[in-house]
């Protein structure tokens, strides 16, 4: 059998070859703690300095306004919760977010719904994008943050983060937007955005699962979710993981060095993917098609299909794909973002994503193209059959 | 290898673990499945969601057999088919028999539609039965025979079924456990209760499902056979056929719950006796064997797990309705309840009681012992 093709590289990557030789050393000889007054701390103080600077510039942001975080999840709740907690005492009560965001966000922002918080929600259109004209009735004067993700993480579909901010900053709100999918696809310049906080993950770029990084704004009020220690200020608590945040910055540097290239052969790669399918399942309904879209994700549903089944077809024929949110029992339930965007429950139930990546070559996506209309196909007989 | 692939429901306990390792074993290119039925999320704050563990215990079964493996979400069907008509039951004072309607309405229904999205050949389960070209014969531990939950499987499926445990006993099946070093699960408990109710309190479900004032949980009368008031319960839905537990004493012979009247929540007693039945009629009556029987043959019916077989002759057939006189009485013919036919060990099919009834008019005279 041929060796499996991943195309799941939205959902995690392997760690890139110079990032786990860049924090090997931290393994061994340079395992100091950064808090220690000796030389074996002075040493990871060194390294974790260097990494933060790194990291910031690669935002265009000071060293201390980035903390390192155990990745986007841990990001998104400090991001909201945080500044919450300090402006809801100030009669900022209310949080924003839109109903397509990650679990990480959504949960978030229930949760604070049940701490007493008031929780509000952008409408967004059948693609997926948050509409804009709606957004002044919901943001106004109540509102302590807004968030919004800047690259859907299942369909791709780009928000226009620097309109968003604008009008959430000129009532006063903080803008938090998650770009764990948006880092490396999108420039990300914070002396030019109107932003406030904003979320990134390690793994989806090439540094290992467990390690994140939020930037916050000097001046944004912010009080912290854990408790303990003065580390990264007082904002995260915690030894920190020098090694990690190491790797951190030389995935996040490489992942900018190569941006524009590689943005350039994903999106040839999905783009081509796209055409091959829909020339041969023609009915296929790509979500996100018509509006500004990552170049890495192709998120579709075939009528008369599950994901599920296609899923599992998928993958003992060697190509990894996923499909809706996957629960911790890895079971596959319809996406809430489709539902969201008003997708059918029968074709948010047939969403299949496909996601290129560093891994991804023409090969690969030569083979899917045969492979998976053939899948499809052979699926809708036996549908039609049943 | 082709014609080998099988798809292995797998609950995460050790009959249908074992029946996977012994399909590997055998040579058959195994995938394994665990079913998701239901979520209680937060109902059941200290334990996983979603029967976490089971999953967890059939991908480490899985990964040591270096197998792929997969959940499937069954959790609407289920709810539909399983929980819905669970309660519904219990509303309409029956005693209901979810594993017989999520075998026959969901699980092997999805398990073969799966087996052909993946190109497998065969289906298999760690049912204590036995499959042989369509035909399936009660497991050969008795104990153990599970064939009473398994009549509404269709002929169709039966016959790309394989039972790998049905021939051995359940001590047998542990011994093999060990023997193929699956420790993770050689020795668990089996689960005795139904697996979407929780610490065995189905009362929990229906008032989840149908609110605290469903009239199955509200106050109503005990009755004699007679009409004559005896008491006051506390909800139909906590009693079935045949129990005594719950039931006023103080009457010159034990009473039992002899019937259900759901109209106005009377929970009627009778003696011992009274719960003896010479006809049965049951609806939804499926044939597993290739040639329906009719009216005047003989059969050995099954009205309870774990309950002894009578003989008994069909009697009359109206579409998927059919009634039967036995040559003995049976005690505590519950209405929802399953009744199975066999002949021997060969399971012929079965149906859902409706009410056990007095001794039916007989075509044949009853072969006297």
């Amino acid at each position: 059998m041929a060796p499996p093709i991943y195309l799941d590289h939205a959902a995690t990557t392997p760690v890139r070859p110079e990032v786990l030789a860049a924090m090997t050393p931290f393994f061994g000889a340079r395992f100091g703690n950064p808090s220690s007054v000796h030389r074996f701390g002075r040493d990871a103080r060194t390294a974790l300095d260097e990494a933060r600077s790194r990291v910031a510039a690669c935002l265009h942001a000071q060293p201390d306004e980035v903390v390192f975080t155990s990745g986007g999840t841990e990001g998104d709740n400090l991001a909201i919760i945080g500044p919450w907690r300090m402006r809801r005492a100030l009669g900022r009560n209310a949080v924003v977010t839109s109903p397509t965001e990650h679990k990480a966000v959504l949960e978030v922002v229930h949760q604070i719904a049940r701490e007493g918080g008031e929780e509000r929600l952008l409408p967004v259109t059948a693609d997926g994008v948050v509409a804009i004209s709606a957004l002044d009735a919901i943001v106004d004067e109540q509102v302590a943050v807004c968030s919004v993700m800047w690259i859907n993480n299942e369909i791709g579909v780009i928000q226009d983060i620097p309109a968003i901010g604008a009008r959430a900053r000129n009532v006063g709100a903080l803008m938090h937007t998650d770009a764990v999918q948006a880092f490396g696809k999108i420039p990300i310049d914070v002396t030019q955005l109107p932003i406030d906080l904003l979320c990134l993950s390690g793994h989806k770029i090439g540094a290992p699962k467990g390690i994140g990084a939020m930037f916050i704004r000097r001046g944004t009020p912010f009080e912290p979710l854990f408790h303990g220690g003065s580390q990264d200020r007082g904002r995260r608590p915690g030894t920190e993981n020098v090694a990690f945040a190491v790797g951190l910055a030389v995935a996040a540097e490489l992942q900018l060095a190569e941006r524009e290239t590689e943005c350039a052969r994903l999106g040839a790669m999905r783009d081509a993917l796209q055409a091959a399918i829909l020339a041969r399942v023609p009915d296929a309904v790509v979500h996100g098609a018509s509006v500004d879209r990552a170049p890495h994700i192709l998120n579709l549903s075939v009528p008369g299909t599950d994901s599920e089944s296609l899923l599992m077809a998928l993958d003992l024929a060697g190509i990894a794909a996923s499909g809706g949110s996957a629960c911790q029992s890895g079971s596959v339930s319809p996406s809430h973002v489709l539902s969201a965007m008003g997708v059918s429950r029968g074709l948010a139930g047939a969403a299949v994503r496909l996601s290129v990546g560093m891994l991804s070559t023409d090969a690969d996506i030569a083979r899917v193209s045969d492979v998976f209309p053939a899948l499809v196909e052979k699926a809708r007989r036996l549908a039609g059959a049943a | 290898m082709a014609g080998r692939r099988v798809l292995v429901a797998m609950s995460g306990g050790v009959d249908s673990s074992v029946a996977a390792a012994l399909l590997h074993e055998q040579g058959y290119d195994v995938i394994g499945a665990t079913m998701k039925l239901f979520c209680h999320g937060e109902d059941l704050p200290d334990r996983p969601c979603c029967s976490l563990d089971s999953v967890n215990d059939a991908r480490r079964v899985c990964q040591q057999l270096g197998v792929p493996h997969y959940v499937l979400n069954l959790e609407s069907a289920f709810g539909r088919d399983v929980v819905q008509d669970f309660v519904d039951e219990y509303s309409r004072g029956r005693t209901p028999i979810p594993c017989v309607r999520c075998n026959t309405f969901t699980k092997f229904r999805d398990l073969v539609r799966k087996a052909e999205a993946l190109d497998c050949d065969w289906i298999a389960t760690g049912h204590y039965a036995r499959a042989e070209h369509g035909d399936m014969y009660r497991g050969l531990d008795h104990a153990k025979d599970q064939t009473y939950f398994l009549w509404g499987v269709e002929r169709h499926v039966v016959e790309r079924l394989l039972l790998p445990v049905g021939h051995q006993t359940k001590a047998e099946t542990r011994a093999i456990a060990h023997r193929l070093g699956l420790e993770v699960i050689a020795e668990k408990t089996e689960s005795q209760d139904i697996c979407f109710v929780p610490d065995g309190d189905h009362l929990k479900i229906i008032r989840r499902e149908l609110g605290d004032d469903a009239p199955a949980l509200q106050r109503g009368p005990f009755v004699l056979q007679d009409g004559t008031p005896a008491g006051e319960h506390d909800g139909y839905a906590r009693f079935t056929i045949g129990q005594r537990k719950g039931v006023p004493g103080g009457f010159a012979s034990p009473m039992f719950v002899v019937a259900i009247d759901p109209d106005t929540r009377a929970v009627v007693l009778g003696p011992r006796d009274a719960l003896l039945g010479r006809g049965l009629v049951a609806r939804g009556m499926r044939w597993m064997c290739p040639t329906p029987l009719g009216v005047g043959d003989s059969v050995s019916v099954q009205h309870r797990h774990r309950a002894s077989p009578v003989e008994a002759e069909i009697v009359r057939i109206d579409g998927d309705e059919i009634e039967l006189a036995l040559d003995a009485p049976l005690s505590a013919i519950t209405p929802g309840q399953s009744m199975v036919l066999y002949d021997g060990e060969r399971l012929l099919g079965g149906g859902f009681i409706e009410a056990g009834s007095a001794a039916p008019r007989r075509l044949s005279l009853p072969v006297l012992a």
